[in-house]
C-alpha cells in the first residue's frame, strides 16, 4: 500500500514522499513518512493502559538506564581511558559503578529472586535460580573488590546479565500476547458485559447474570453478548467468531442473533433466549481456555527435561569452577562458571511448544475450527490415516432423487403425481421428491384420500384414480402389474446401494400397474471429492467406515476416491476397525458429525467433528470443524503439521543452541554478557520462528457457483475441477 | 573541540527533525500537576534518559570500531585519531563505510530515500506498546524509563551519529560524540516540553534540511578520511589533546 506522494505524514505532518507507507492505527488507515513516525504515532494515540505492564516497563527503563551507564563506564575502564594520568580517579569510578550497580541489581533481580524463592519453597529449582546465582556471584565478588581496593570489577556482567534476561522475558511476553491475538475474541465471552434494559433503565451487567427473556441493548460496533431474537432495530452482523465465516449478514426484527458476533451498523434491542453462560460462544470460550491450559506430550517432555537440566547445570558450573581455579585466578574461574550457568538457562525450551500451540489454535479459531486440547494438533500432524463416517460427513445426510426408470410414461408426470402424494408424508424421501419437483419446475397435482401404509408406502387418489408409491411388495399386495423390465432395472439400482420406490397408478379404469421406479441416494457433498483428494495429496490414507449397507458405502467411497471402505459397521465394530487400521498405519484420525459416532471419535487418536450442533461440553471430539466445514480439513491438517514442525524446530534449536553454547562456556570461550545475549537471542529466535505460523496461507474454498453446479439435484455430483483450486494444489505440493 | 561543537550543532539542527517525531512525546509527557519545578524535572529526566541511551550506543559503537580495527591491523592500537591523524587500513575501511552510511542518511532527509531497511514488525511494535504504556504514568521513574526506551526508537539521525561514533574507533570518543549530539537536541526538546505544542511544519521542514546538510558534511568528511592519502590536522582536535 502506497499513499499518494503529496499526502502528509499523519505524525509529523511533513510530506510523506514517494516512499511513504500506510498503517492502520486504531482502525483507521494512516499515512507515515517513515517508520519512526509510525511508531511514535502509535505510542501517542494508541489506547490501553495496564498499570502492571507500565510498572514493569518503568523497571526495565530505569534498570537499563543504570546498566547502560555501568556498561559505559566499564567499557571506558577496559579500553584504558583512565590509564596514565587519570589513574587516581579509578577508585572513584569503582565506587560510582558500585553505586549504580546496587540499585540495578535490586531493581532487575527482584522478579527473578522472588520467583526463585517461591519455587524453592516448593522444592523446585528453576532457571531463575541460575540467573540469580550467577549475577549475585558477580555482584558479590565485585563489591568485595571495590572495598578491598583490588581486583577486577564485574558489575557490568551482573547488571547486563539481568538486563538481557529481563528484556528476553519481556519480548517473550510480547510474543505470547501476539500469538494469542486471534484467541482474544473467543476468550472475551467470560468477561463480557451486557447492557440490560430493565424498567426503561439501562444497566451494565456481567453476561453470566443475564437470564432468558431479558432485553439487551447492543450498540453498533459492540459484540452481541447473548444468543437471542431481535426485538427492535436492524443491522448487519459479523458472525465470524462463531461460524468462521467473515461477512456481514443483514438482520432485522425477528431474526436470531448469536452471542459473539459483532453488531456492525445499527442499534439493536435483543430478547435473550437463554442465560449468558449457555451460549455457544461461552461454551467455545470454556473449551478454548481448557485447550490452552492443557499441555501436550511434547511440552510435558520438554518441561521434564528442563526440570532435570537445572541441577545438572549447577553441578556442571561447580565442576567448571573447580577445574579452572587450579589454572586461573579466582575471578576468571568464577566468570567461567558464571558463563556456564547463564548460557544453560533453558528459557527457549519452555517457550517452544505453547506459543506455537496458541498460534495454531488461534489461526484455526479464526476460521471457526475449535481445538479442544493442545495435543490434538500434534496428534493430527502425526496421523497417517483418516477414517470418515459416511452419513452426514462426506454426504449431505439426506436422500436425493438420483434416477428414474419409467415404463411408458414421462418422467415429469411421474414426479408430479408422486409429489402430490408425498406432500402428505413426513418421510425423508418425501422431501427429496419435493426438492426434485421444485428443481424441475413441476407443480404438484392435488391428491385426495392419502393413506400412509407404514413400512410399505402411500396410497391415494389423483384425478379420481388410485395411485400408490412404495416397495415392490406394496405393488404385489395391491395386485398391480410389475413389468419385468422395470423390476430388472430396479434390481440394478438397489444393487448399487440406492433406495428404490415404485410408483403405480390406474388409468382409464384399467388394472393398476407400476409405471416407474425411482432411486434415491444420499449424495456425497460437492466438496467431498476435492477434500479427499487433497488429504491423499498430503500423504494420508482415506477410509470410509459406514453403518450403511455395502452397496451404498462402496458407491460413496468410489465417488469421493477413498482408499478403502467398510460397511455395515455398528459403533462397536467401528472401534475394532479403527484398531486394525491403527495396527497397520499408526495414528488414526476419525471424522464424524459428532452425533451418532461419539464412541468412534473418542476411540480414534484424534476425533474430528464436522458441523456439530450438539453441546460442546459433551462432545468427544478433539477438533470441531464449523457447519459445512469439511472443505477446511486439508488446511487444518496442513496447519497442524506446520505447528508440529515449528515446535520440533524450536526444540531442536533451543536444545542444540544450549548444548553448543554450554560447551563453549565450559571451555571458557564465552563471556557471561555474551552468553546472556546469546540466550536472550535464542528465546527471541524461538518467538520469531513461532510467529512465522501467522504468515501461513488461509484455507481456500472452491468457488460458490462451482459447488452449486455440482450440488444441483439430479446432476451427477462431480468433483470441482482440480486445476481451479490453487490452495488444495498448494497443500499437495 | 571543534569536532564536538560540530556534532552539537548537528544535534541542535537535527532536533527540528526530532520535534516532528519525538517532540510529540515531549508534549504527551506534558506538565506535571505539582508545579513548574516538577514539570522541568520530568522533562530533564526524560531527556537524560534519552541522552544516556545515546551515550551507551555511542560507546558501544566506538568499542566495536576499536575491536574491528585491532582485529584488522593488530599492533597498531592508538588513541583516537579523529579528524587529525592518519589512519591505518582498518580505520580507513570503517571510515568509508561510516561515511557512506551517513551520506545515505543525509540524502534521506532531502527526500531521496533508499529502501526501507529499518527493522520491521515484531520488535518495533513491542517497543511502541511499551512506550504507550509508560506515557500515562506519574512519578519520576516513568519519564526516565520513557526517555531510555525512546532513545532506542529507529531514527535515521541517530543511526548516522552512531556510524560517526563507530568511526572514532574509541569508546570514550564514541560516547562523547553521541553525548555532544544528544546535548544538541536538548534545547529544542526541553522547549517543546515547556510549550507543549508543535512547531509549524514549514519551520520543521527547514530544520530537517539543515540537519541533513550537517550530516552530509560530516559524512563527506568521514568518507574523505578513509579515502584521502594523509590528511593534515586542521585544528579539529580532541579536547584532551590540549590538556
Amino acid at each position: 500500500m502506497t499513499p499518494p506522494p503529496n499526502a502528509l505524514c499523519r505524525h509529523c505532518l511533513l510530506p510523506v514522499g514517494r516512499r511513504g507507507f500506510m498503517r492502520t492505527v486504531n482502525g483507521e488507515g494512516c499515512q507515515f513518512c517513515c517508520y519512526g513516525c509510525c511508531i511514535a504515532h502509535q505510542v501517542k494515540s494508541g489506547s490501553g493502559d495496564a498499570s502492571e505492564a507500565a510498572w514493569f516497563l518503568v523497571r526495565l527503563g530505569v534498570g537499563s538506564f543504570l546498566s547502560m551507564n555501568i556498561m559505559l563506564f566499564s567499557l571506558l575502564v577496559y579500553s584504558g581511558a583512565f590509564n596514565g594520568a587519570d589513574r587516581r580517579v579509578l577508585p572513584t569510578i569503582h565506587l560510582l559503578l558500585w553505586g549504580l550497580a546496587t540499585p540495578a541489581v535490586l531493581i532487575l533481580g527482584q522478579p527473578f529472586l522472588s520467583e526463585t524463592w517461591s519455587q524453592a519453597r516448593r522444592g523446585r529449582l528453576t532457571s531463575s535460580a541460575l540467573i540469580v546465582l550467577g549475577s549475585l556471584a558477580a555482584y558479590g565478588y565485585s563489591t568485595l573488590a571495590v572495598f578491598q581496593r583490588g581486583g577486577h570489577l564485574y558489575f557490568d556482567t551482573a547488571s547486563m546479565v539481568l538486563m538481557l534476561f529481563t528484556l528476553g522475558r519481556y519480548l517473550e511476553a510480547a510474543g505470547r500476547a501476539r500469538a494469542s491475538r486471534d484467541l482474544a475474541p473467543l476468550l472475551a465471552a467470560e468477561s463480557e458485559l451486557a447492557t440490560v434494559l430493565e424498567d426503561d433503565q439501562e444497566q451494565r451487567r456481567p453476561v453470566r447474570e443475564v437470564r432468558a427473556g431479558m432485553l439487551i441493548r447492543v450498540r453498533p460496533g459492540e459484540r452481541i453478548p447473548i444468543d437471542g431474537l431481535i426485538v427492535e432495530g436492524s443491522s448487519h452482523c459479523d458472525d465470524s467468531v462463531i461460524t468462521g465465516e467473515s461477512r456481514p449478514i443483514a438482520k432485522a426484527a425477528g431474526a436470531t442473533v448469536l452471542a459473539g458476533s459483532i453488531n456492525l451498523d445499527g442499534p439493536l434491542l435483543i430478547e435473550s433466549s437463554g442465560s449468558g453462560g449457555e451460549s455457544r460462544w461461552a461454551q467455545i470460550c470454556c473449551s478454548v481456555r481448557e485447550a490452552l491450559r492443557q499441555s501436550s506430550r511434547t511440552q510435558r517432555i520438554a518441561d521434564r527435561l528442563v526440570g532435570a537440566f537445572v541441577p545438572i547445570v549447577l553441578a556442571l558450573a561447580a565442576v567448571t569452577f573447580l577445574y579452572w581455579i587450579q589454572r586461573l585466578p579466582l575471578d576468571q574461574a568464577l566468570l567461567t562458571a558464571l558463563s556456564v550457568m547463564v548460557v544453560a538457562c533453558p528459557c527457549a525450551v519452555g517457550l517452544a511448544a505453547p506459543m506455537a500451540h496458541s498460534l495454531g489454535i488461534g489461526q484455526l479459531a479464526r476460521h471457526g475450527c475449535l481445538v479442544r486440547n493442545a495435543g490434538a494438533l500434534e496428534a493430527l500432524a502425526g496421523a497417517r490415516l483418516i477414517a470418515f463416517d459416511k452419513t452426514g460427513t462426506l454426504t449431505l445426510g439426506r436422500p436425493q432423487l438420483v434416477d428414474i426408470a419409467s415404463d411408458g410414461v414421462l418422467e415429469g408426470e411421474v414426479v408430479a403425481r408422486l409429489a402430490a402424494l408425498e406432500r402428505h408424508s413426513e418421510h425423508g424421501l418425501a422431501r427429496a421428491i419435493a426438492l426434485a419437483a421444485g428443481a424441475r419446475g413441476i407443480d404438484p397435482i392435488p391428491a385426495v384420500d392419502v393413506q400412509i401404509l407404514p413400512g410399505r408406502g402411500l396410497r391415494g387418489v389423483v384425478h379420481g384414480e388410485a395411485i400408490a408409491a412404495g416397495s415392490a411388495a406394496l405393488m404385489r399386495e395391491l395386485g398391480w402389474v410389475l413389468p419385468p423390465a422395470l423390476l430388472e432395472r430396479a434390481g440394478v439400482m438397489a444393487a448399487s446401494g440406492h433406495s428404490v420406490v415404485f410408483v403405480g397408478w390406474r388409468e382409464n379404469a384399467s388394472a393398476g400397474r407400476a409405471r416407474a421406479a425411482l432411486s434415491f441416494d444420499d449424495t456425497p457433498l460437492p466438496e467431498a471429492r476435492a477434500t479427499v483428494d487433497a488429504l491423499r495429496g498430503l500423504g494420508l490414507q482415506v477410509v470410509l467406515l459406514s453403518g450403511d449397507h455395502a452397496g451404498a458405502a462402496a458407491r460413496v467411497a468410489d465417488t469421493v476416491g477413498a482408499d478403502d471402505w467398510q460397511a455395515g459397521l455398528l459403533p462397536e465394530a467401528k472401534r475394532t476397525a479403527l484398531d486394525q487400521y491403527r495396527a497397520r498405519h499408526g495414528a488414526v484420525a476419525m471424522v464424524g458429525d459428532g452425533l451418532n459416532d461419539g464412541p468412534g471419535l473418542a476411540w480414534a487418536d484424534i476425533g474430528i467433528a464436522v458441523g456439530s450442533a450438539t453441546d460442546l461440553a459433551r462432545e468427544t471430539a478433539d477438533l470441531v470443524l464449523p457447519v459445512d466445514g469439511l472443505w477446511l480439513l486439508p488446511w487444518v491438517v496442513a496447519q497442524a503439521r506446520a505447528v508440529r514442525s515449528t515446535i520440533l524446530a524450536n526444540l531442536a534449536w533451543a536444545f542444540g543452541y544450549n548444548l553448543a553454547a554450554l560447551t563453549c562456556a565450559v571451555l571458557g570461550l564465552l563471556q557471561p554478557i555474551l552468553a546472556a545475549a546469546v540466550m536472550a537471542g535464542s528465546s527471541l529466535l524461538v518467538v520469531l520462528n513461532s510467529l512465522r505460523l501467522e504468515r501461513l496461507p488461509g484455507p481456500y474454498h472452491p468457488s460458490v457457483p462451482e459447488l452449486a453446479a455440482a450440488a444441483r439435484p439430479g446432476s451427477e455430483p462431480g468433483p470441482p475441477a482440480q486445476g481451479r483450486s490453487p490452495a488444495l494444489a498448494l497443500l499437495k505440493a | 573541540m571543534t569536532y564536538f561543537a560540530l556534532l552539537f550543532i548537528a544535534g541542535f539542527a537535527g532536533s527540528f527533525h526530532c520535534i516532528g517525531m519525538c517532540g510529540g512525546f515531549a508534549c504527551a509527557l506534558g506538565p506535571d500537576g505539582r508545579g513548574a519545578g516538577a514539570t522541568s524535572l520530568r522533562h530533564v529526566l526524560y531527556n537524560t534518559g534519552r541522552l544516556s541511551t545515546y551515550c551507551f550506543l555511542g560507546g558501544l559503537a566506538g568499542a566495536l570500531g576499536q575491536l574491528i580495527c585491532t582485529a584488522l591491523a593488530p599492533g597498531t592500537q592508538r588513541a583516537a585519531p579523529l579528524l587529525s591523524a592518519s589512519l591505518d587500513v582498518g580505520q580507513r575501511a570503517l571510515a568509508v563505510i561510516a561515511g557512506l552510511l551517513m551520506i545515505v542518511m543525509a540524502l534521506s532527509f532531502f527526500g531521496l530515500r533508499g529502501r526501507h531497511w529499518v527493522m520491521n514488525g515484531f520488535g518495533s511494535s513491542t517497543l511502541v506498546v511499551s512506550l504507550r504504556r509508560l506515557l500515562g504514568r506519574h512519578g519520576f521513574a516513568a519519564p526516565l524509563a520513557f526517555g531510555v526506551l525512546n532513545g532506542f526508537l529507529p531514527c535515521p539521525l541517530v543511526y548516522a551519529m552512531i556510524a560517526q561514533a563507530a568511526s572514532t574507533f574509541n569508546v570514550l570518543s564514541g560516547c562523547l560524540a553521541m553525548a555532544a549530539f544528544g546535548l544538541g537536541t536538548f534545547p529544542a526538546m526541553l522547549v517543546m516540553g515547556g510549550i507543549g505544542r508543535l512547531l509549524a511544519p514549514s519551520w520543521r521542514q527547514r530544520g530537517v534540511r539543515l540537519a541533513g546538510s550537517f550530516i552530509l558534511v560530516l559524512g563527506l568528511v568521514t568518507l574523505s578520511r578513509g579515502i584521502m592519502p594523509k590528511m593534515a590536522g586542521h585544528g579539529l582536535h580532541l579536547p584532551w589533546h590540549f590538556a
